[in-house]
């Protein structure tokens, strides 16, 4: 991105609780009130707002409306961001064209959900036809058949989606917003001996819906200063891509969004994989965490297992990976999820990390992954590299 | 029929673009899909317009259902409308047409379906009218 001059410039992120009674306004608001006390801003002065659909809410067409007059903001730019998991990056970086074309000068990108608690979504389409009845009811199966795929083309090393799992459990550990229910470490015997839900899925590849909420403040620096907010980082490279391969009836399954966004985001910043000080991929299975070491060259498509057996991916290693557990361990709060990502990459580069503090602080690479296909890998791709 | 099967829901056709024509085709026994008549490309699941150029110069055309199996799982845990079903063979097959559909494999252990294997179409019956298009493995 060319201009440097926008930052993020604070974040707060609630715990997630599992079937917590709560809507996902409560949760927004709960994050929206937190940010305005980290920061120091005054409601009135926020004038841009971007708010993710969420799974429990989505059946009004005017949650973001409602959340307005919920939060009592007047904003003079209002985006809704239908990109699922996407929607914490995206809205941020949507939040920074808005602030270019001077729409608005203090934005706020929030998500709140809670699945756990209320169902909202009826997907519709071509799923009551041609994807129900074959037994794909939700993302697991779907996970199940591109694995299989990547097994198929590559071999599949459990023990090494087994590492991942770890790594992030033990991330979680450190973490006081991680699910309660996950505060316990995890053995590899664990993990093998979890069920299979959709072969080769097992149930410690699957992150577990929660409630949650989490919000971001986007300004330009000088603002930012103006406002006496002195901890910031600056998104320098955002790409996105949705559908990707969407024109071909037969595309390789194994390569997706991030074989496309990788390139860009790394020439946008002009850092590479070595650079990255903290990686916060987005995590909904394990497998889709390795491919997109794979994807942005930590290591080459199909090697995977090899590499991941071979990294230290712990807060103290070589590529510190989702170091507040991510959503495999913290627990995934609906479409809120991919705000727990970036707040984690955020919280590490402010340095208030607490006992998982990263020893490189001044970059990090953000992803989001977003909605489940027919017969593909996944919609929208999401990538973010932030720096000090 | 057993009565696990009897409450599978029957889809609802042309909920989501006009699909009258597979789904009588299927009482035929037969396997019909969109056809691009621009690019000469098949795609499914059926659409608005094509996926290759954006016109609607689209029509149906049945395909052999003879294919080979390009992903595969087995489901395992229960959900609506697979009481019973499970384990469940699950495969995306990339048809002989050069296009892929999701479906399951009916006539062999889910355990034992496998990357690579040639499948044919068959049926699987929904209720005492409705039949959905399946697979078994060829020379299984």
């Amino acid at each position: 991105m060319a201009e440097q001059s926008i930052v993020i410039a604070g974040y707060a992120e609630t715990e997630v609780a599992f079937k917590s009674g709560r809507s996902a306004y409560d949760f927004a608001g709960e994050a929206f009130a937190m940010l305005l006390e980290a920061t120091g801003v005054e409601k009135d002065r926020i004038d841009g707002l971007s708010v993710t659909v969420p799974l429990s809410e989505c059946g009004n067409p005017f949650y973001a409306v409602y959340t307005t007059e919920a939060l009592g903001l007047s904003p003079n730019w209002l985006n809704y961001g239908g990109i699922g998991g996407c929607s914490a990056t995206g809205g941020v970086a949507r939040a920074m064209s808005a602030i270019r074309d001077g729409h608005c000068e203090i934005a706020v990108v929030l998500s709140g959900d809670a699945p756990s608690t209320q169902w909202g979504a009826r997907y519709g389409a071509w799923r009551g036809e041609f994807q129900d009845p074959v037994g794909i009811l939700g993302p697991p199966a779907a996970f199940g058949l591109l694995m299989s795929r990547y097994e198929h083309q590559f071999g599949l090393k459990p023990e090494a989606l087994g590492k991942i799992a770890i790594t992030q459990r033990e991330h979680a550990l450190l973490n006081d917003n991680a699910l309660p229910r996950f505060k316990k470490p995890l053995t590899m015997e664990d993990y093998l001996g979890s069920r299979m839900i959709a072969d080769p899925l097992r149930l410690l590849d699957c992150v577990m819906f929660c409630d949650g909420g989490n919000a971001f403040l986007v300004t330009t620096e000088a603002m930012a200063k103006k406002l006496g907010i002195d901890k910031t980082v600056r998104p320098t490279a955002y790409a996105e891509v949705t559908n990707f391969n969407g024109n071909q009836a037969c595309p390789d399954v194994t390569e997706n969004g991030f074989s496309e966004l990788a390139p860009k985001v790394f020439a946008q910043s002009g850092l590479g994989p070595g650079d990255i000080g903290s990686f916060h991929p987005y995590d909904d299975f394990t497998i889709a965490v390795m491919m997109q070491l794979e994807e942005f060259g930590f290591c080459r498509r199909g090697e995977g297992c090899d590499y991941v057996l071979a990294t230290d991916l712990s807060y103290q290693g070589d590529v510190p990976l989702n170091t507040g557990g991510g959503q495999l361990s913290a627990g995934q709060p609906g479409l809120a999820s991919g705000g727990l990502n970036l707040a984690e990459a955020v919280r590490q580069m402010f340095g208030e990390a607490g006992e998982r503090q990263v020893a490189n602080s001044r970059t990090s690479l953000v992803t989001g992954i977003g909605v489940i296909p027919y017969a593909r890998n996944w919609g929208t791709s999401t990538a973010m590299i932030l720096e000090a | 029929m057993s009565e696990q099967e009897a409450q599978r829901p029957v889809p609802k056709a042309n909920a989501f673009v006009p699909t009258d024509a597979f789904w009588q085709a299927t009482q035929q026994g037969e396997l019909m899909l969109q056809y691009c008549l621009d690019t000469g490309q098949f795609q499914h699941y059926p659409r608005p317009v094509s996926m290759y150029t954006g016109s609607r110069n689209l029509e149906w055309r049945q395909v052999s259902g003879k294919g080979t199996i390009y992903a595969c799982t087995v489901v395992r845990v229960p959900g609506p409308g697979l009481e019973g079903r499970v384990p469940l063979s699950v495969v995306t097959v990339e048809l002989e047409e050069g296009v892929r559909i999701l479906g399951n494999v009916l006539d062999h252990d889910p355990e034992t379906v496998a990357i690579g294997q040639k499948v044919e179409l068959a049926w699987d019956r929904i209720d005492d009218e409705v039949q959905y298009p399946a697979f078994n493995i060829v020379g299984g």
